[in-house]
């Protein structure tokens, strides 16, 4: 070794030394709550709350400030939380109730128990949305759910009464008034979305008895009378789509604010873009049913803000449960958040302070709800889980023109596997 | 040789910035260190190691031009293939996704029962005078207060205690209340505690001011490594595959389950079962099927107008200027623009042919669509390309045919295209194998989809191996991260032996070495 | 005029054919840029209405912060090109102009490993980044300089491969000159390669740049926070949420977010061209 050699080494030594005395430990800082959400409810709960630095330390919680994270997609959020291991996990997380059963196994959201003061503040129905196997895993924050609205001004004031009355309205006007379509789906896509039509059609995702309980051994579907009322209503003799009913849901939108569509299914958290086009949310109804006063039902669910598990490895979890309870379980906290959010809260207390398009999803909603129950839908022993295999059968029978009887019965075959697969773990 | 005994200059610039880098990198492995990130730590020792004894001395010339790459391919990309490889022999699912002691923590977590009225109490978090941790718990119904700390509930007389403006009690004799300030900073400690009720129950913290009843069910048993739930006698015991299973009865499993080794397991099902092979196996062909129109629509598309823009025609800048724009635009951004313009009732291609297609729905019109859009995003590379190449074919072969009396169209297939083919392999190959795993494409134009039959297919009509891996391992509802591995350490396999055969044969590599 | 026609105009009509399809999609994202409603509405292809609102749109909503996005996406993609580049030029000539032991199976190691299938590599970066996380939360998980490592880290392989193809074809005579005088491996890479490389290596840049800036995937799990997303994740949150889509305000951030690199693109267009072919025109 040369004299130079030595020296640039001891060069390169001191400098790695000096740099590692240099290092301190990190200070200790004000203790946060992280919450992460999606696009549209992560701000509204931003606004909420205000930014980080303008809260009052404590405010919702001892000792805390709370620290929204809005993903730029349900989607991204949904694989963010599936990804997260250790400490960069969040406290809370906003999400449908459909997470609680793969969040629990997967050890990602953990149990809470609310108050009696706050508990009383939900429905039973609410509650159980976010439970699994008897274990309560989030706050209910607001309903999810779609309904059906008429282009009035097209029927000339008129609110169908039964399925067949959109359809005969639909056939005679359908040259003169330049009509795309019937009936479609401009909200929550042709699973979550159509399942009003479905029902309506003669069709569930599960079958229930009277008291909403879940029948393992009965038929989901009635095949003869779902492909029967198919036939009739949304093909032609050909056996070709009328065109009443697009298997197809985007453009929908669109085609309905531009007045060419009667009837839309839309989704609760998109109202005030139909309110700013001049619609009016008294004319939301549930979907028709075959005879009048019965209707087709739809997905009632509630989102919540779950509980995870890396509130306790994060040191959080004390502070993040009376987050929950004092914002999101408190008129106050909730009332902040709906001003926000354009869902119907779920708080019973909050639900008088909020809008004509909230007010007019709750009742819908309470009309013809029926609960989203996560492990039933969400698996797919019969092949495929709800949420694809509604899509493919409207598919298969408007679009491909496929057999209509082979495919209900499919359908009806594919769900009672899913149902028998699902309900293994309610009880 | 020596750089050492190169210009002062560049002795100076490269001693102070490998120092950096080792300072940098000493950092972060003492801060690695200290976290308990053991295997991170040493890795980035090693890198330190290695850095010094490859830039200070002279061990090895190519060493100090292969190092950095080294690093960050054995960090970013080996390190995560072996990763892959071992997740392949996981049962590594929804279900069973969390390592052993991070479920078993959980499964007694959940292993409580609450009081079958649902019991909850306002409290207030303090202090007895012997420093011990204690709940002040006000009892709204019963009108009463007491005290809870870890073995001992004491009832106090409502005389002695002092209520706050919700009527809750604050303080009481022996019992002093926690600065709020303090409350979080003891969050961990508070949130594990369990305060002490009659009949072996317990109070736990739902937050700062509630706490509800509580009963441990299950039992764990460390040395048998086993779970008793003590209301029903049953005995749950590690079952090799992730999970805690009921002795009596296998299908009765506690959640959550973790990640096991289950070998082969993975790799047999997409042999043995058919709901994995079948879909495979269909994907398997498309992906080629797809691949190799890719190739060939672009190829021949761009070859084309080589062929027509290799004459100085008027306006040839302001073609090529137009033609190159769709290599020139972010393709995430074109791609999108697309799957728009597919769409049925607004779409502009519909609109276009005056056609309702929908697009996404039907197999094979999505099919065609993911074709045209990757023709449009690909033509012009091979413009480029083989409009470079055709200038680089010496004019007298054609020149010669020509005098030979070889029509155009005879000199174009049986002189220009083959030489073009043969300078242009390579690039084809690359394009080949770029698409074959092309996950952008099909991700945001089609999602894979459509998946439009009730058959029990899982797989999508334009789902590619890797978007249907990618589905496999992170869709929505169930996630197979085993499975997925599996079917990933078996692409590779494929795709290499093929690869390799090929550089063999072609002895790409023997040339320079 | 005869021979004219047989000649050229069918160059005409093929290169009009091309352009046509070439421009478009590029024609529908400007009307759809123009449309004040918003949606995806293309029925029509004049626009009826011609409207700036998606731009100001961009530019004045504070819930938008476009431009930092377009920031993030040149920064993060511009930082990530050059270093790849500059440490993959290394390699590269490495193994093209120096002969060492094993140098045949380190190039068939590198061909290999850019054969995995790498999506699925994702969940092992994930987990390692969320270590790192917890020793120096500034470049792990969620950080801008974790995702720049992560791109370097996926971009090494290909961009050492793509360079060794491009080195290869560049003559070896000089440098055996140089090592004839007696220079040096180091000398020879500073003083000879580099500079006959640098077209090259400006092309290779450019590609990594256009590939990082088009990263999605990734970028979306790792850059949550809205100022420090990039103009990928940031625009597709128009079109790819659950709720809610804007075509207007997609269109018009893509029209902006690719005049950068078209510019780019078609000033060093010479470059770019001579850079692809060189790879393959080497006989």
């Amino acid at each position: 070794m040369n004299s130079k050699k030595i020296v640039s080494l001891a060069a390169a030594l001191g400098v790695v030394a000096s740099s590692l005395l240099g290092a301190t430990p990190a200070m200790a800082e004000d203790k946060v709550i992280t919450v992460w959400a999606d696009e549209t409810r992560g701000p509204a709960l931003s606004k909420a709350l205000g930014s980080l630095a303008d809260q009052t330390e404590g405010e919702w919680a001892t000792g805390y400030k709370i620290k929204v994270v809005s993903y730029s997609s349900f989607d991204a959020l949904k694989e963010a939380l599936d990804k997260a291991t250790a400490n960069t996990g969040p406290d809370v997380v906003i999400g449908a109730n459909d997470w609680v059963a793969t969040g629990v196994k997967n050890g990602k959201v953990a149990p809470l128990t609310l108050p009696a003061s706050v508990r009383a503040n939900y429905t039973a129905g609410a509650l159980t949305d976010l439970s699994y196997q008897g274990k309560l895993y989030g706050i209910p924050i607001s309903m999810n759910n779609t309904a059906m609205l008429v282009n009035t001004k097209l029927t000339g004031g008129k609110k169908p009464a039964t399925f067949a009355e959109m359809v005969d309205f639909y056939t005679k006007n359908k040259t003169s008034k330049k009509l795309s379509a019937g009936l479609c789906v401009a909200g929550g896509g042709m699973s979550f979305g159509a399942i009003g039509v479905l029902n309506a059609l003669g069709g569930a995702p599960y079958a229930t008895d009277s008291k909403g309980a879940v029948l393992t051994t009965k038929d989901p579907i009635d095949v003869t009378a779902m492909t029967a009322n198919v036939k009739k209503y949304l093909l032609d003799s050909k056996g070709k789509s009328t065109g009443f009913f697009p298997a197809d849901s985007t453009g929908c939108k669109d085609n309905f604010l531009a007045g060419k569509v009667p009837y839309a299914v839309i989704g609760n958290w998109e109202w005030k873009d139909y309110v700013a086009k001049g619609f009016n949310m008294n004319n939301l109804v549930s979907v028709p049913g075959m005879t009048k006063t019965t209707f087709g039902k739809s997905f009632a669910s509630v989102s919540g803000a779950m509980l995870t598990t890396y509130a306790e490895t994060n040191g959080n979890a004390t502070g993040a449960k009376s987050f929950l309870n004092n914002f999101f379980g408190s008129a106050t906290g909730v009332v902040l958040y709906a001003r926000h959010e354009q869902r119907p809260p779920a708080h019973k207390a909050a639900s008088g302070a909020v809008s004509d398009g909230a007010k007019a999803f709750s009742r819908t909603g309470n009309q013809a709800g029926m609960p989203q129950i996560g492990d039933i839908l969400g698996n797919s022993a019969g092949g495929k889980n709800f949420w694809d295999a509604l899509p493919a059968y409207w598919t298969a029978v408007l679009i491909e023109g496929k057999d209509v009887a082979a495919e209900t019965k499919k359908l009806n075959t594919l769900f009672k596997k899913n149902v028998a697969e699902g309900s293994k773990s309610l009880k | 040789m020596n750089l050492v005994s190169g210009r002062p200059l560049a002795v100076i610039a490269k001693v102070i910035f490998v120092s950096i880098a080792l300072a940098i990198l000493g950092l972060l492995a003492i801060s690695a260190f200290t976290a308990g990130e053991i295997a991170i730590a040493a890795f980035l020792a090693l890198s330190m190691i290695a850095i010094a004894w490859v830039y200070f001395t002279n061990v090895s010339v190519p060493l100090k031009f292969f190092l950095p790459g080294i690093i960050f391919l054995i960090g970013f990309v080996v390190v995560p293939i072996l990763y892959t490889i071992v997740m392949s022999g996981f049962q590594y699912r929804t279900g069973n996704y969390i390592s052993k002691p991070e479920a078993l923590e959980r499964v007694q977590a959940l292993g409580v029962v609450q009081d079958e009225s649902m019991t909850t109490y306002d409290v207030t978090v303090g202090r007895l005078e012997n420093g011990e941790l204690a709940l002040l718990a006000t009892d709204y119904l019963a009108g009463t207060y007491f005290i809870s700390d870890s073995d001992s509930k004491v009832e106090i007389a409502s005389t002695d205690v002092e209520l706050n403006e919700f009527e809750v009690a604050v303080s009481a004799p022996g019992f002093e209340a926690l600065p709020p300030d303090e409350l979080a900073a003891m969050d961990s400690e508070l949130s594990s505690l369990r305060f002490y009720s009659e009949d072996s129950y317990y109070l736990v913290l739902e937050g700062f001011e509630v706490a509800s009843l509580y009963t441990q069910v299950l039992e764990y048993d460390a040395a048998s490594d086993s779970l008793t739930n003590i209301q029903t006698g049953d005995v749950f015991k590690d079952n090799g595959r992730g999970n805690y299973a009921n002795i009596n009865n296998s299908e009765d499993v506690l959640i959550p389950g973790w990640r096991a080794p289950i070998w082969f397991e993975n790799y047999a099902k997409l042999f043995s079962d058919p709901k994995v092979r079948e879909p495979l196996v269909a994907v398997f062909i498309w992906t080629v099927t797809f691949a190799f129109l890719t190739v060939l629509t672009q190829f021949a598309f761009g070859l084309l107008l080589a062929l027509a823009l290799n004459k100085a025609i008027r306006g040839r800048r302001i073609y090529r200027i137009i033609l190159i724009l769709p290599y020139a635009i972010p393709s995430i951004m074109s791609i999108l623009v697309w799957a728009g313009m597919f769409n049925t009732e607004f779409g502009a291609i519909n609109a276009l042919l005056g056609q309702q297609i929908a697009w996404f729905l039907d197999p094979n019109f999505a099919r065609a669509a993911v074709i045209v859009v990757n023709l449009w995003l690909g033509f012009p590379y091979f413009y480029l390309v083989s409009s470079g190449s055709l200038q680089a074919i010496p004019a007298d072969y054609s020149e010669a045919a020509a005098i030979d009396g070889a029509s155009p169209r005879q000199i174009f297939w049986q002189i220009t295209l083959p030489l073009l083919l043969k300078i242009l392999t390579p690039l084809l190959i690359a394009s080949f194998a770029f698409n074959f795993n092309n996950f952008n494409l099909i991700y945001l134009l089609t999602g894979g989809g459509p998946r439009a039959t009730l058959d029990g297919e899982i797989a999508g009509a334009t789902d590619i191996l890797i978007s249907y891996t990618y589905q496999i391992a992170f869709g929505s509802n169930v996630q197979d991260l085993g499975l997925a591995s599996a079917i990933s350490v078996v692409i590779f396999v494929i795709v290499a032996a093929i690869s390799l055969y090929g550089v063999k044969k072609s002895k790409v590599l023997d040339e320079f070495v | 005029m005869t021979k004219w026609l047989r000649d050229n105009l069918w160059r005409h009509a093929v290169a009009l054919g091309a352009v046509g399809f070439a421009l478009f999609p590029i024609y529908m994202v400007v009307i759809s840029s123009l449309n004040p409603t918003g949606s995806l509405q293309v029925t029509s292809f004049v626009p009826n209405e011609i409207s700036f609102i998606n731009y100001t749109q961009l530019f004045t909503d504070p819930t938008i912060p476009f431009m930092t996005w377009m920031w993030n996406s040149l920064y993060i993609a511009g930082l990530v090109s050059i270093v790849s580049v500059i440490i993959g030029a290394a390699s590269a000539f490495a193994f093209s102009r120096l002969r060492f032991k094993g140098k045949k199976l380190g190039l068939q190691t590198l061909l290999l490993v850019q054969m995995f299938p790498a999506i699925l590599a994702l969940a092992a970066v994930f987990v390692i980044m969320e270590r790192v996380y917890n020793f120096a939360p500034e470049i792990g998980l969620g950080t801008q300089a974790g995702l720049m490592l992560v791109y370097l880290g996926g971009s090494m392989g290909v961009n050492i491969w793509l360079l060794k193809g491009f080195v290869d074809s560049i003559p070896l005579e000089l440098d055996e000159a140089a090592k004839i005088d007696g220079a040096s491996p180091m000398q020879i890479y500073w003083q000879i390669f580099i500079p006959l490389a640098a077209p090259v290596l400006a092309v290779v840049t450019l590609l990594t740049f256009i590939g990082t800036f088009n990263e999605y995937i990734l970028a979306r799990l790792f850059l949550v926070e809205m100022e420090t997303r990039t103009v990928a994740v940031g625009l597709q949150q128009f079109i790819g949420g659950q709720f809610s889509t804007n075509w207007g305000a997609f269109a018009a951030g893509s029209i902006i977010a690719s005049i950068p690199i078209v510019v780019i693109f078609l000033s060093l267009q010479k470059y770019i061209v001579a850079g692809l072919t060189a790879g393959s025109v080497k006989g």
